[in-house]
């Protein structure tokens, strides 16, 4: 059983997928159905990094904003107003965590380059979840945003040598996964709303944040994944929801292309 | 009376010399942690770090000593550095956060906490590993001590080698990735030193 729940593929694909579509099963009745995100991410972090804090690395900072973000995401769903200046904040708050996260190595580097890294992050992250959140209101476009999100980062940090951050994407996605498929099997939508986008968005980002900072991602692959939120906004002009979630995760999964291969090619060594 | 202490006080000097503690700084270009994990259960792996840099004290008569060392985790070599054909290379994996982390955790820091002498040499080293942010206790044997002159400079200057064993477990500093399917959770440590007298 050990060797089973200690296999990469059950730990960032098989078990965040199952307790995503167990929590959008049961939680979409009270709109609450985003929360699979959360409920996927919990566990690929459960049993990549466990539940502890300290020494408090970036990679943890990482799991604690993700597990902190679907309670923005449902104050921002069920207590805020839907106003512009709002989903500006909230994005902006989610972009200002990346640079806290990866303090250690900002510090690290010269005052102008931590600045320019810094500042690079938190437009980055802000604005991935701005875009992403843009499609809160419709649970296909939003959950293929996320599973095109979580593959796409977690593919990028896999070729910029980590596969720990690998599969905290790819179990990112298949949570997405997880979402989605309820729909598709229910036949209607489940709103997604900040409670999907926001952690959804923010995670992919640090992820590939991560990948920049801690590894050897290029730092042109991270505005490409933007292409992601963007390509889910392509009409698919389908009514079955399944075939629309079909369409929609290949817009997604093509734009998601785009990042992994400027990583693939920068990683490209001199036989590559 | 005066001449007579001041005789007393010239003749101590020499022994109060060679009582005092003596200082040494490490020297990185003889001086390589070097490591060895189990490999899918098949082979044992060996890598190692450079530059590393330090100090330490020993007062022989005391049976005290201070050692500290400072091993830049960016410096990890396990022979495999060329990417080929893949994405990236063993050695630049071991550098990320799967394992070291060498951005955010550009040293490895040790410091003896106490030191045990067999006659006039160090024998056991107690100290704490920091890695990866976790401080550890982390014991280590020493071998083959050896302090005098270095015959390249015919003895102008002065130098002490050694050895020193011991291990760790890479859960312990956090080190999870592939532990224990791909890799051994235990890492056997060998330290070869040298420093130079101050």
């Amino acid at each position: 059983m050990s060797d089973f729940l200690g296999h990469p593929a059950v730990q960032g694909g098989v078990a965040p997928f199952l307790a995503a579509l167990v929590c959008a099963a049961v939680l979409q009745y009270a709109r609450l159905g985003g929360l699979a995100i959360l409920a996927g991410f919990a566990t690929v972090a459960l049993f990549l990094n466990g539940f502890t804090f300290s020494p408090l690395t970036a990679t943890r900072k990482l799991i604690l904003l993700g597990l902190a973000a679907p309670a923005l995401g449902v104050l921002a769903d069920f207590v805020l107003r839907d106003e512009r200046w709002i989903r500006i904040v909230l994005a902006l708050l989610c972009g200002a965590v990346a640079p806290w996260a990866f303090l250690a190595v900002l510090e690290q580097k010269s005052a102008a380059m931590g600045l320019a890294y810094g500042a690079g992050l938190l437009a980055f992250v802000a604005a991935l979840v701005a875009l992403t959140a843009q499609l809160r209101a419709d649970g296909v476009r939003a959950g293929a945003a996320g599973l095109a999100l979580g593959l796409g980062s977690g593919v990028c940090a896999v070729l910029a040598a980590s596969a720990v951050y690998g599969l905290y994407g790819i179990g990112l996605g298949a949570a997405a996964g997880g979402f989605l498929l309820v729909q598709m099997v229910r036949g209607k939508p489940i709103a997604a709303g900040w409670t999907f986008t926001c952690p959804a968005a923010l995670i992919a980002g640090l992820i590939g944040a991560g990948s920049l900072m801690l590894a050897a991602l290029p730092w042109y692959s991270l505005p490409a994944m933007l292409l992601v939120p963007i390509a889910a906004r392509i009409p698919a002009p389908l009514s079955a929801v399944w075939l629309r979630a079909i369409a929609v995760s290949l817009y997604a999964f093509v734009a998601a292309a785009v990042p992994a291969a400027l990583a693939w090619y920068a990683s490209r060594g001199p036989d590559g | 009376m005066k001449r007579l202490a001041a005789f007393f006080v010239a003749a101590s000097l020499p022994l109060a010399a060679t009582a005092a503690p003596e200082s040494y700084t490490i020297d990185p270009l003889h001086t390589y942690p070097q490591f060895e994990v189990d490999h899918l259960g098949y082979s044992k792996m060996r890598g190692r770090f450079d530059g590393t840099s330090g100090k330490f004290t020993i007062d022989r008569q005391a049976k005290t000593a201070s050692l500290e060392l400072s091993v830049p985790t960016k410096t990890v070599t396990t022979g495999d550095e060329a990417r080929g054909p893949r994405p990236r290379s063993r050695d630049e994996h071991l550098r990320t956060p799967d394992f070291l982390n060498a951005a955010e955790f550009p040293a490895m820091t040790y410091k003896a906490t106490k030191v045990s002498f067999k006659g006039e040499d160090p024998a056991l080293i107690e100290g704490q590993l920091t890695l990866l942010g976790v401080t550890k206790p982390v014991p280590l044997k020493v071998e083959n001590w050896k302090c005098g002159p270095d015959p390249r400079t015919k003895g102008q200057k002065q130098m002490c080698g050694a050895n020193a064993t011991g291990s760790i477990k890479l859960t312990d500093f956090g080190i999870k990735f592939g532990v224990p399917v791909f890799i051994g959770d235990e890492l056997k440590l060998w330290i070869e030193l040298e420093a130079y007298k101050d």
